[in-house]
This record gives C-alpha cells, structure tokens and sequence, in this order.
C-alpha cells in the first residue's frame, strides 16, 4: 500500500472518534446556544432568538460573579503553583536519598481524585473535629474555632490550596524536566567567580527556565479554568456564590435551572476565553524561539 | 565533620515537603480504620477496624457496584483510545503529508475545551436516545477528554524511537504494516503501556460527567463520595473507606510508571 494513503487510514479511528465525541457535540451546543429551551417546559429544542443568550450573560449578575470569582482563582493558583513549583524543582535538582524520596512522593496528589482531595481538605478544615482546624487551634489560638469553609475569603483560600496541593507537584516534574536541559556550564563558571546561589537562579538559572516556566503557567492556567470537581465536593460554590467559578454557574445554569440555550452559551464564552488564551500562548512560545535562535 | 547549616536546612525542607503532601492521605487511610466515635476525634489511639469497608459495600451504600462500572469504565475507554490512538500517533509520527499539521492541530485543541462544554450537549443526545444513567454514556465521553491526550503522549514516545530499523527493514521488502506491528509496537510498548496507565487514572478519576450522566445504576466511586453526605451529616469514616477504595490502585499505577512521570501529559508542550 501506498504510504501516503495508509498515513490518512491510520489517523481514521481516532479521528472518527474525535469526530464523534467532540466536534459533532460542539456543534451541537453552538447550535443550542442560540436557541430558548428550558428542559422544564420543553422536550425539544426551542426557537432561535439569535444572540439573546450571550446577550445575558452581561446583565446577570451570577455570571459576572463566576467570572471575577473564576479571575481572583485563577491569578492565585497559578501564582502560587508556578513559586512553589519551581522552587520545589530548584530544591530537588541535587541527587540524595531524601530528594528521591521526596520526588517518588510527590507524584501522589495528582494521581488523586481531584473529588476526593475536595472531601478530604473539607473533612480536615471542619472547625468541630477537622484535624487541620484543631491543629491550628492549638498552635494559634485566636484561630480555634474558625469557620473556615463558612467564611467567603477562607472557602476560596482553602479552594485555592487544595488546587496548588494537587497541581504544584506535577508542575514541579514540569520544572525539572527545564532543569535538566539547561546547561550547567554558565552556572559553574558563575559559582568559580563567586557569585551568590541567590545571584545564580535569578540571574542564570530563571533566565534559561522562561520558556518552560511559560508553558507550565499556560497548562495550569488552562487546568484552573476548568476546576470543577473540587468547588462541588468541597465548599459547593458558597458561602453564599463566594466560590461560584465559571464552570461549576454554567453547571448550575444548565442543570440545576434547565436553561440548555443559556447553558450553552455561558460554555462556548469559557471556550472563547480558553482558546484566546491557548492562542497567546502559542504566540508568546514561537516569539520565546525566536529569541532563543536570534 | 559536622555537615553545614545549608545540608541540614536542605533535608528539613525536603520532611516538611513530604510532609505536607503525606498528611492529608495519611490522614483519610487512618480515618477509614476508624469507628464512627473516632472519626471525630483526633486522638491516635484508636483500635483499628475493617466495619467500615464492610458497610460501604453493603446496601444502601453498594460499593461493589460503584467499583465495579469503574473498572469497566476505565477499562473499555482504555481498550477503544489506546489503539487507535496508536496508530494516529505512529501516522503524526512518521509522514509527512499534507494537512498532517492541521490535523494534529485541531485534535490538540480539543484539549482545551472545557469538560462543561462537552457534557451539555451530551446530556441532550444521551436524554433522548435513552442512554442516561449507562456506562457506555460515560465510555463515549470520557473518549472525548482521553484521546487527544494519549495521541500526544504516544506521539512523544514514537518520536524518542530512532528510525534506522524500520528503514532497514523496508529495504529487505516489508510492507509498512509489517514495520508497525513487529518494530515498532514492541519497542514502543513501555511508552504505549505508561499511555493506557496515564489514561486509565484519567478515566478513574472522572467526576464532572459521571455526576451529570449518572443517576443510580453507573455511578463511579469519585461520585459515589458524594452519597456519603446525608441528612445526618457527613459520613466521614465511610467517605474515607471509598477514598482509600479510589486511591489505592491509582496510586500502585502511578508508582508502577514513576520513571516516566515527567513525560506525561505534556510529553509534546516543553519540547
């Protein structure tokens, strides 16, 4: 057989299945998200009403809520994850029986159910008998019998550190990947001239890292917006819509309330955000070669 | 020799590190031996028990149930994408043909989409076609999150197989199928292998649309978690007891595959 037409018979499978399950469904919900229907009152999809839905979504406040919500989650847990990642990776450069250790243990988080890690992180902040609670009861007491997931700022506090707890040590395997492939010619010649460790990772080390430090920003960025599981099993949106992110309203909107048209079109807005970022990204990557070639 | 201020700084951060990452599943496998009394206490001293294992998978609770449309979720969704993932890759791998990059562009950006944006519309089809509350609801969908995902990975994993062999053996007159199924595949096997691990937690660990598709009789283990929240308050020692169910062989898995970790699901995005 002629390779060129095996090379297309080869990618028909899985394109079928791509197909199938995401671009016909896409087109489906674009579809729908110029349309009334409230599952409620009707079994089949309603009429157009062109772009009433993504009109909306502007003068509702639940969404322009999810939306800030959404923004103060993602800025924080990238943030720290991208710190504490690389930091982690800088600490575990070295070779020793600790920081192997170390390493095999930090794969644990991410292969966690991010459900789970939301009902274990709820069980510990509990302020009557959560371990985590109590325990900084007892070393600080001003803090003993704090409602942690009770109050707006501690629940998205708590949100945001569960999302780092499962995400900083996958970004941190990211890092040392970088690591590996940066140079340590530069490095060694700058500790012979005496320069501080300080001095080296910022001006050395960190330099080499952006274009990683880049796209592991991008990819969690990517993941944050997405986060659901943990807002139901931890802090459920609340108190109040304090926790609300975009996806656990559209959510919501689309199966607690049955608006499909909204739903749909609250979805395909997360979409437009995602892939306006995914493009930037891309972008800032091919400049980032650029540069590294010029 | 005393060692300097900096080793000993060093290994204490590394303990705290572990530390903080231990705890918390240290602290959900204690839980699941405990008795209800001593969930809520915090004392260490406890005798440990199995009763908790043994009610979660009596009725009400039926966790046999839960873990066993797990497995067959996971599994079959594995089955379907690892395959033909394959054969995509070695294809994104290996030619060089027209609208190849497209291609592999726009299954890439699949990944992008949201899981919310894929379940609304799933709901809607699933709803009249009457298959709502099935495991093949959940296999198709999860099809949608995994295979974009293994192709990349594998792809990653072809890439790293130099070439020459598989030249060499057309020349002495093998067809490319050939190629595919006696060199390749072999040699790509750990990779393909670290792929279907990666893809199997992937699936376990599915919560968004198992807690949209499912009602009763394929619910998974991450939303049976959910359950243990009644009218009498949160069950914590049996929600700990389905916690170490979930986690146990996800956890072997990640082990099991520890070497390749790094490569994972974003073999393609540093390079």
């Amino acid at each position: 057989m002629q390779d060129r037409s095996l090379s297309y018979l080869l990618l028909v499978p899985a394109f079928l299945i791509v197909l199938a399950t995401t671009l016909y469904p896409l087109a489906y919900s674009l579809v729908t998200a110029f349309r009334e229907w409230d599952l409620t009152k009707q079994r089949r999809p309603g009429d157009f009403v062109g772009l009433e839905n993504f009109g909306h979504a502007f003068t509702e406040p639940g969404f322009q809520n999810s939306l800030w919500v959404t923004t103060i989650f993602v800025l924080t847990s990238v943030a720290l994850t991208l710190v504490i990642a690389m930091s982690l990776a800088l600490l575990l450069r070295r070779k020793g029986k600790m920081h192997t250790f170390t390493r095999v243990i930090l794969i644990l988080p991410f292969a966690m159910s991010p459900a789970l890690i939301g009902v274990s992180y709820r069980f510990m902040f509990n302020p009557e008998f959560g371990v985590i609670a109590k325990g900084l009861g007892a070393v600080f007491p001003a803090l003993d019998g704090t409602p942690w997931l009770a109050s707006p700022d501690l629940a998205m506090a708590i949100l945001v550190l569960t999302d780092v707890w499962h995400w900083a040590p996958y970004m941190t395997f990211m890092c040392l990947g970088g690591l590996a492939s940066v140079p340590r010619e530069t490095e060694e010649a700058a500790r012979i001239d005496g320069a501080s460790t300080l001095r080296i990772i910022f001006g050395i080390v960190l330099p080499q890292m952006r274009g990683v430090l880049l796209v592991v920003a991008v990819l969690k960025t990517i993941f944050a917006l997405k986060m659901f599981d943990q807002v139901v099993t931890l802090t459920g949106g609340g108190p109040g819509t304090s926790t609300e992110t975009l996806a656990f309203f559209i959510f919501n909107v689309g199966f607690k309330w049955y608006d499909m048209g909204y739903a749909s079109a609250l979805a395909w807005i997360l979409t437009a955000i995602m892939m306006l970022i995914s493009i930037w990204y891309v972008r800032m990557l091919l400049s980032e070669r650029k540069m590294a070639t010029a | 020799m005393s060692k300097s201020v900096f080793w000993w700084v060093e290994r204490a951060l590394l303990l705290l590190i572990s530390t903080i990452v231990l705890f918390p599943i240290a602290w959900m496998f204690l839980t699941a031996f405990k008795r209800p009394r001593d969930a809520y206490s915090l004392s260490l001293d406890f005798s440990p028990t199995l009763a908790n294992f043994a009610t979660v998978f009596a009725d009400p609770w039926n966790l046999g149930d839960m873990v066993l449309n797990s497995v067959i979720v996971a599994t079959v969704t594995v089955l379907i994408a690892v395959p033909c993932a394959s054969l995509a890759a070695y294809s994104f791998s290996r030619f060089r043909v027209k609208g190849r990059k497209f291609l592999f562009f726009l299954i890439l950006s699949t990944q992008f989409i949201p899981a919310v944006v894929i379940v609304l519309p799933f709901f809607l089809m699933f709803r009249s076609l009457g298959l709502l509350d099935t495991r093949i609801a959940l296999i198709i969908v999860n099809l949608a999150i995994v295979t974009p995902f293994v192709i990349w990975m594998i792809k990653g994993f072809i890439d790293a197989i130099p070439t020459d062999s598989e030249e060499a053996a057309m020349i002495d007159g093998a067809s490319r199928l050939r190629v595919i199924r006696d060199i390749v595949l072999p040699m790509a096997a750990p990779g393909i292998l670290t792929s279907s691990i990666f893809c199997f937690i992937l699936t376990w660990n599915e919560f968004l649309f198992a807690l949209i598709l499912t009602r009763r009789d394929a619910v998974t283990l991450p939303v049976g978690l959910v359950s243990f929240r009644t009218e009498r308050g949160d069950l914590w020692e049996l929600m700990s007891a389905a916690g170490v169910m979930i986690t146990v062989p996800i956890f072997i898995m990640a082990l099991l595959i520890q070497k390749h970790f790094t490569r994972g699901m974003t073999a393609g995005a540093v390079k």
